[in-house]
C-alpha cells in the first residue's frame, strides 16, 4: 500500500478528473454534463496544488519574523489554481447561460432531443 | 456500449498518467522557480504574502488575462441572455418575511466591509482582490435572496468594472515610462515588509481587482436571477 | 523603441473602455475594435523590421526569466500579430454594417477580446500564460457564436462549449505535469531542462497538450464542434474563427512540438494526421448543400494541408505551411465575408439558392470567386505561391512516403477544385429563380471586403516580401537552441 499511501492525493486529483470525464462522456443531460465539467475542473485543480505539497510545510506567508522559509509549500501552483478557479467559474456561468436559453428554445435539456445540427 | 468505450478511453488516460506521476514526487520540494520566490520574493515586491506577490507581481500578466476572462464571461453572459429573450416579464415576487429581511439588511454592509478587508490585506494575510471581490458579490447574492425586487444599477456596475480594469492595464501602462521601462513593474517605494503601506503598486492593483471582480459576480448573478423571474 | 507589450495591452485598456462607451453611445461602441487594430496594425509593421533581425524578449515586471513572464516578439509572433490585427480590422469593418440586430456594444467588445486572446497566445513565452490567454479566445467564441440567439447558434454554441472545456482541461492537466516535472512554466526554460529527463514520462504531458489544444485546431478526431460553430455563428464570426481562431490554436500546438518539447518523433505521425485531416475535411466538405458548412468543412481541410507542410519540419515546408496560413485567413475571410451578404440576400443558406447570384449582387459575387480560387490555388492570387511552396517542400524531402502523401494531399486541393467551381458555376451559370434585380451589399461592407480581394491579389502578384517574413519565420520555429539562448541569457 505504499503506493496509496504517497501518492493519495493525486490518486484522489486523478479520481476526479476520470469522474468528470465519465459523466461528459456518458450523460445526455446539459446540466449533468455542466456538472461533469465542473468535476473535471476540480480535479485539475486538486492536482495542481498537490504538485505544490510539502510534507509538513507552511503557507508561504511571513506573517511573523522567523518563519522558517525552508518549510514554505510551493507558491506558484497556488497562483495557478487561484487564475484556474477563475476561469473555471467563467466557463461554468456562460455554460448555465447558454443552458437557460437552450431550455428555452427548445423546452428540454436533453442533448439527444435537441439535434437541429447534424453532428 | 457508449458506456463501455467511455472506460475504455479513461483506461487508456489513467495508466498514461499513473506512469507519468510516478516521475512527480509526492510531497518534496522539486521546485526551482518556486524557491527562488520563497527566497527573494519579499525583497523583490515587498509582499509578506508569497502567493500574492507570485499573483499580482512575478505572474501579474496572467492576473491581467485572468481579469479578462472574468470580464469576458460576465459580457458574453449578457450578451447571451440578453439577445431574443422577452424581456419585460416581470412578475411581482413575494417579499421575504421581516427577519430574512431585517437580517439580510444588517448582514449586507458587513459582509462589504469583511470583503473589502480581504482585498485591501491582499498582501499581508491569506486572500486578495478575487477572493475580496467573491466576498463583496456574495454580499449581493443576499440582497437578492432576502430582499427581493432589489437590484443593482447596471451603470454603476458597469462603471465599475470599467474602472477597476483601466486602473489595471492603467498602471502597467505606467510602468513602461517608469524606472526599467517594463509593463508592470513595480515601480512605488514598496515601504516596510508586513506594514499596510507596502509593496509599491500590488495593494492598489488589488484594491482595483476587487472592485472590478465584485461588481462582475454581482452583475453574473443580477443575469441570471433576471433570466429565471 | 516600440514595446511589444502594447500590442495585448492598448487593446485591452481599450476593452475595459467600452461599457463606459457605450453608456453614452451604443453605436460608438463599434469603432473601438477597429481603432485597435489600426493600431496593432501600426505597431507589428513599425516592430517587423527590427525582430527579422533580433527576437525582442519583453520581460514584464522586470524580473529576469524564466521568473518572469516574457513576451517573446520573434518572426513568427509579430508576423501573426499583424495577420491578427489585419484581418481583425477588416472583419471589424464589415461587421460595422453586418451586425444590427441585439445588443451591438456587448457583440464588438467581445469580438476585440477575442482578437486580444489571439495576440497574446502568439506573443506569450509561458505556457499558463498561453493558457490563460487561450481560454480568453475560447470564452469569448463560445458567446460569439451564440450571439444571434437562434436555435442552431445556441446548440452549436454549447457543443463548442463541452468539447472546449474539457480540451482546456487536458491543456491544464498538461501544464501541471510539466510544471511538477520541470519546476517552472517559461517555455524557454522547459525546453532547455528537456533534455535531462526521461523521454516516455514527457510523452504524458505532450500528448494531454496536444489533444487539448488540438479541439480549437481541429485537428481530425477533435474537430466534431468546427462545422456547426462555423456555420451557424454570423457570417462575421464565421471568419473571424476560421480565419483567426483556429490557426491561433495549430499556431499553439507546433509552438509547443518544435520548440518546448524538440519532439522530433511524433512529426511522422503529425504529417499522417495532417493529410487525413485534409481529406477528410475536403471529402465533407464536397458533400455539402449548405454553403456556410462547405466553408467550414474546407477549413477542417484547410487546417490539415497547414499541419502537413509543419510538420515536415524542413524550413522549406514550415515556410509554405505558414504562408498557406496567412493566405488561408485571407481568402476563407473573404468567402465567409461574401458568403454573409449572399445568405442575407437570398434568405438560404442552400447552394442552390445561390442561383443566379452572379446578376444579384455582382460586386460581392466576384470576391466570392476571387476568394474560392485563392483558396483552390490559381495563379495570381495568393493561394498560388503558397501551395506551391509546399509541393516543393514535399518534394524536395524525397522520400516515398512523403510522394505519396503529397498525392493525396493533391487529390484534396482536386476535391476542393470541385466543390467551389460547382459553386461559382451556380452564381454565374445557372438562371435563377423569382427576383433578378441588381443590389449591392452596404458600401461600408464593400469595402471590407476590396481591401481583403486586394490583398490576395497584391500578395499573389509579389509574393516575395510576404515570402521572406515567412522564411525568417521558419527559421525562428525550427530552432529551438536559438530561442532558449536569446530568452535565458
Amino acid at each position: 500500500m505504499s503506493f496509496l499511501e504517497s501518492y493519495a492525493y493525486y490518486v484522489g486529483a486523478f479520481g476526479l478528473i476520470l469522474i468528470g470525464l465519465l459523466v461528459i462522456l456518458v450523460k445526455r443531460n446539459l446540466i449533468k454534463i455542466i456538472i461533469g465539467l465542473s468535476i473535471l475542473d476540480t480535479g485539475v485543480n486538486l492536482f495542481l496544488i498537490s504538485v505544490g505539497y510539502l510534507a509538513s510545510g507552511t503557507a508561504p506567508i511571513f506573517s511573523r519574523e522567523g518563519i522558517d522559509s525552508g518549510s514554505m509549500v510551493d507558491p506558484v501552483p497556488q497562483a495557478l489554481v487561484l487564475t484556474a478557479i477563475v476561469i473555471g467559474v467563467a466557463v461554468l456561468a456562460l455554460a448555465l447561460g447558454l443552458a437557460v436559453r437552450l431550455y428555452q428554445n427548445y423546452g428540454t435539456l436533453d442533448m439527444r432531443k435537441i439535434k437541429e445540427l447534424k453532428w | 456500449m457508449r458506456i463501455f468505450l467511455s472506460l475504455v478511453v479513461l483506461a487508456v488516460i489513467a495508466v498514461g498518467i499513473g506512469k507519468t506521476l510516478m516521475e512527480i514526487p509526492f510531497g518534496e520540494d522539486t521546485t526551482n522557480v518556486g524557491g527562488y520566490y520563497i527566497q527573494s520574493g519579499r525583497d523583490d515586491t515587498g509582499a509578506a504574502n508569497i502567493v500574492t506577490s507570485v499573483v499580482v507581481g512575478y505572474r501579474a500578466f496572467d492576473t491581467l488575462g485572468e481579469v479578462t476572462v472574468l470580464f469576458v464571461a460576465a459580457v458574453g453572459l449578457g450578451a447571451v441572455l440578453a439577445v431574443g429573450s422577452a424581456s419585460g416579464r416581470r412578475r411581482d415576487v413575494e417579499p421575504a418575511s421581516l427577519v430574512l429581511y431585517t437580517g439580510c439588511r444588517f448582514l449586507f454592509p458587513l459582509i462589504l466591509l469583511f470583503g473589502a478587508y480581504i482585498f485591501i490585506h491582499g498582501h499581508l494575510t491569506p486572500g486578495g482582490g478575487f477572493q475580496g471581490g467573491a466576498i463583496v458579490a456574495s454580499a449581493f447574492l443576499l440582497v437578492y435572496l432576502g430582499c427581493r425586487g432589489r437590484r443593482i444599477r447596471h451603470g454603476w456596475s458597469k462603471a465599475t468594472e470599467s474602472l477597476g480594469g483601466l486602473v489595471f492595464v492603467g498602471l502597467g501602462l505606467l510602468g513602461l515610462t517608469a524606472a526599467g521601462h517594463f509593463f508592470l513593474s513595480n515601480y512605488l517605494p514598496k515601504g516596510t515588509v508586513n506594514h499596510l503601506f507596502s509593496a509599491g503598486i500590488i495593494p492598489i492593483i488589488y484594491v482595483a481587482i476587487g472592485f472590478k471582480v465584485g461588481a462582475e459576480l454581482a452583475g453574473v448573478i443580477d443575469d441570471l436571477v433576471e433570466e429565471s423571474e | 523603441m516600440v514595446s511589444p507589450v502594447l500590442l495585448i495591452a492598448v487593446p485591452l485598456g481599450l476593452a475595459f473602455l467600452v461599457p463606459l462607451i457605450s453608456l453614452v453611445s451604443r453605436r460608438a461602441a463599434m469603432l473601438v475594435p477597429v481603432v485597435a487594430c489600426l493600431f496593432n496594425l501600426v505597431v507589428a509593421i513599425t516592430l517587423m523590421p527590427g525582430v527579422l533581425d533580433q527576437p525582442v524578449v519583453e520581460k514584464i515586471g522586470g524580473f529576469p526569466p524564466p521568473f518572469c513572464i516574457n513576451l517573446y516578439a520573434g518572426p513568427v509572433g509579430v508576423l501573426f500579430a499583424a495577420l491578427i490585427a489585419l484581418a481583425g480590422l477588416g472583419i471589424a469593418v464589415y461587421a460595422m454594417a453586418y451586425i444590427r440586430t441585439g445588443p451591438v456594444d456587448r457583440y464588438h467588445l467581445l469580438y476585440l477580446l477575442l482578437l486580444v486572446g489571439a495576440t497574446g497566445v502568439v506573443l506569450t513565452g509561458d505556457v499558463f500564460n498561453l493558457f490563460v490567454f487561450f481560454e480568453i479566445l475560447c470564452i469569448s467564441s463560445y458567446a460569439l457564436v451564440a450571439y444571434m440567439g437562434n436555435k442552431s447558434g445556441l446548440e452549436a454554441s454549447v457543443k463548442y462549449l463541452i468539447q472546449g472545456a474539457v480540451g482546456s482541461g487536458l491543456l491544464l492537466m498538461g501544464i501541471g505535469l510539466l510544471y511538477g516535472q520541470f519546476g517552472t512554466l517559461n517555455m524557454a526554460d522547459i525546453a532547455n531542462r528537456m533534455g535531462s529527463v526521461n523521454q516516455v514520462s514527457v510523452f504524458v504531458p505532450l500528448a494531454l497538450i496536444i489533444s487539448g489544444l488540438g479541439v480549437e485546431a481541429a485537428i481530425f478526431p477533435l474537430n466534431a464542434w468546427l462545422p456547426d460553430a462555423h456555420s451557424s455563428a454570423p457570417s462575421s464570426i464565421s471568419a473571424i474563427l476560421s480565419g483567426i481562431a483556429i490557426e491561433v490554436g495549430l499556431y499553439a500546438m507546433v509552438r509547443m512540438i518544435f520548440t518546448v518539447f524538440g519532439a522530433t518523433s511524433i512529426l511522422m505521425f503529425m504529417v499522417f494526421l495532417g493529410a487525413l485531416t485534409l481529406l477528410l475535411g475536403e471529402l465533407c466538405a464536397f458533400a455539402q448543400s449548405n454553403v456556410k458548412r462547405m466553408l467550414a468543412y474546407s477549413s477542417i481541410g484547410q487546417i490539415g494541408l497547414i499541419l502537413f507542410a509543419l510538420a515536415m519540419a524542413t524550413s522549406y515546408s514550415v515556410a509554405g505551411g505558414l504562408f498557406q496560413l496567412l493566405s488561408h485567413t485571407l481568402s476563407k475571410a473573404l468567402l465567409f465575408l461574401a458568403a454573409g451578404y449572399m445568405i442575407y440576400r437570398s434568405g438560404s443558406m442552400e447552394i442552390s439558392s445561390l442561383h443566379g447570384m452572379g446578376k444579384r449582387m455582382p460586386l460581392t459575387s466576384l470576391a466570392f470567386t476571387i476568394g474560392a480560387f485563392s483558396l483552390v490555388g490559381l495563379p495570381p492570387f495568393v493561394g498560388f505561391p503558397s501551395k506551391f511552396l509546399i509541393v516543393r517542400a514535399a518534394l524536395a524531402r524525397q522520400q516515398s512516403i512523403f510522394t505519396i502523401l503529397l498525392g493525396f494531399v493533391l487529390l484534396g486541393t482536386l476535391i476542393e477544385g470541385a466543390y467551389f467551381f460547382r459553386v461559382v458555376q451556380a452564381i454565374y451559370f445557372k438562371k435563377g429563380s423569382g427576383e433578378t434585380g441588381r443590389s449591392y451589399a452596404p458600401a461600408v461592407a464593400l469595402v471590407s471586403m476590396f481591401i481583403f480581394a486586394a490583398l490576395i491579389i497584391f500578395v499573389g502578384i509579389y509574393p516575395q516580401p510576404v515570402a521572406d517574413a515567412v522564411g525568417s519565420a521558419a527559421t525562428e520555429l525550427l530552432d529551438r537552441a536559438e530561442y532558449v539562448r536569446s530568452v535565458l541569457q
